[in-house]
């Protein structure tokens, strides 16, 4: 029955085989490409989402913003019960607003008796979240600040609270931040103890692990120096270890899942992700020349010593 | 009627692509960003293999290949790899669709489901092969299960809302060619 069609395409036939041979070979050697120099293949693929998202915005933020909306109208249903509540909450936060006015006042008078300067490297860029990876395997959103707000890869990420995620691919008017929960992440951090709360957050010691995101919303914490020193409700900060991230950025709280491992519940609000800081590193101070820290001044020593020791510095 | 016909193919083909980046809109959408122990159907997948076997003109390998690397691209998926796969198994299931033409809507489904088995182990095992970290097998064959219990859908849509249906007996393209 297809017979007849197929003869009069005899000579159309090999070509679109070849055809679909070169275009099969194209995307295979896109991959292999991909699998030998990822960076800039990776460079390619945050520039096409560059191009490519940011034009379904005018329509992704309204129909986004619809189904949150008639998700809110479920809410209220509930509405009497929520209103009651709320005004439960309102008060003991009336309270609390008055315990933390006091405190924000005292806080106020010990730096200016201190005369301390909070780091005043840790300023910020805000960005709204465009998209997240619309994919089940890969936990991580688009953010609609790029390159050209000066997001460099690698900085954090924060919400209000605690933190999210890092830089990691950067376009121009984009750039997509990894989030913690996503099975690549690992970030080092620090583990308070509640008791210490009371005391200096920054300073307290605390034990060191890494938080490793395994596709879940509570993280995996290893690499513990000593578990059974830990307990449910520790705080988790970043570490700062590695320099990548800034040291004492609040990530959440230690518990324990049914399998008796220690995770950790993110302070973010994962829920919303809506508004996002990214929190500009400038990379550490780089001593270039150790030789000028430890030599004095060379004027006292003969040149080619001096030169030798420097070349000896400069070994070490 | 020979250029309404020709028409028809172009704006099969357009509906295609506005499906696809229709089904990328909505799964680009940030409504919900914690993670799951549980995937939804991939419909990219199963969209394109439904018409492959009704309208296989609707849908030339070339038209597939950009989609499917445009959401490589998008997704965080090895670019290239899936794009590849889905092309072979579009341009497989086009081969029989003459034969299968015959066949009932069951006989259907589960040659798909056979061919969306081999496309996700192929994937899965290059990526192993190559050391490409990857995400947990339990995630992958939900997605699966869930892509082929969503295909009998994707055909019904396909059938009744896209017009797009077998070709029947003496019925003639746009030059006169029986299909």
């Amino acid at each position: 029955m297809a017979r007849d069609r197929r003869e009069d395409e005899d000579y159309l036939g090999p070509l679109k085989r070849l055809l679909l041979g070169v275009l099969l070979l194209c995307l295979l050697a896109i991959f292999i490409v991909w699998r030998i120099d990822s960076p800039r293949v990776e460079r390619l693929r945050a520039r096409v989402v560059d191009v490519v998202v940011p034009s379904f915005d005018w329509a992704m933020a309204p129909v986004t913003g619809t189904v949150n909306v008639l998700r809110d109208f479920q809410s209220y249903q509930r509405i009497h019960k929520q209103n009651q509540e709320l005004r439960r909450e309102l008060q003991e936060m009336k309270a609390w607003k008055e315990a933390a006015l006091q405190l924000d006042q005292e806080n106020a008078r010990l730096l200016d008796l201190n005369k301390v300067r909070l780091d005043p490297r840790l300023t910020y860029v805000t960005g709204v979240v465009l998209a997240d990876s619309g994919s089940p395997y890969r936990q991580s959103v688009l953010l609609n600040v790029g390159a050209r707000d000066g997001i460099v890869d690698g900085w954090a990420t924060m919400d209000g609270i605690g933190l999210v995620g890092r830089i990691s691919g950067v376009g121009q008017r984009t750039a997509r931040v990894v989030l913690l929960t996503d099975s690549s992440s690992r970030v080092p951090v620090r583990i308070q103890p509640v008791s210490e709360q009371l005391g200096v957050t920054q300073a307290a010691p605390g034990q060191a692990g890494l938080i490793m995101g395994d596709n879940t919303v509570a993280p995996h914490l290893s690499f513990l120096e000593n578990p059974d020193q830990v307990r449910p409700g520790d705080r988790v900060v970043t570490s700062g270890d590695a320099g990548i991230f800034p040291p004492g950025l609040l990530v959440g709280q230690v518990v324990k899942d049914s399998g008796g491992r220690w995770r950790v519940r993110l302070s973010a609000d994962y829920d919303r992700l809506e508004f996002l800081r990214v929190l500009r590193n400038p990379k550490a101070e780089v001593i270039g020349d150790p030789g000028l820290l430890i030599l004095p001044a060379p004027v006292e020593i003969p040149e080619g010593v001096a030169e030798a020791q420097a070349a000896e510095g400069n070994d070490g | 009627m020979a250029e309404k016909a020709a028409s028809r193919i172009w704006i099969m083909r357009a509906l295609y692509l506005g499906l696809s980046l229709g089904i990328v809109f909505f799964q680009l959408m940030p409504l919900d960003i914690r993670p799951h122990d549980w995937a939804g159907p991939d419909l990219l997948l199963a969209l394109p293999m439904a018409w492959a076997l009704r309208r296989p003109e609707y849908v030339p390998a070339l038209l597939v290949a950009a989609v499917m690397l445009l959401t490589d691209l998008l997704f965080q998926r090895p670019p290239g790899l899936l794009a590849f796969l889905v092309v072979v198994a579009v341009e497989f299931l086009k081969a029989r669709s003459v034969q299968m033409r015959e066949q009932t809507m069951f006989a259907e489904w589960f040659s798909v489901a056979l061919v969306m088995l081999a496309v996700m182990l192929a994937n899965r095992m290059v990526l192993a092969l190559l050391m490409v970290p990857q995400p947990p097998l339990g995630l992958t064959l939900i997605q699966l299960a869930a892509t082929v219990l969503a295909y009998p859908l994707v055909m019904a849509l396909t059938h009744f809302a896209f017009g797009v249906r077998k070709a029947q007996p003496g019925e003639v393209d746009a030059l006169g060619h029986r299909l």
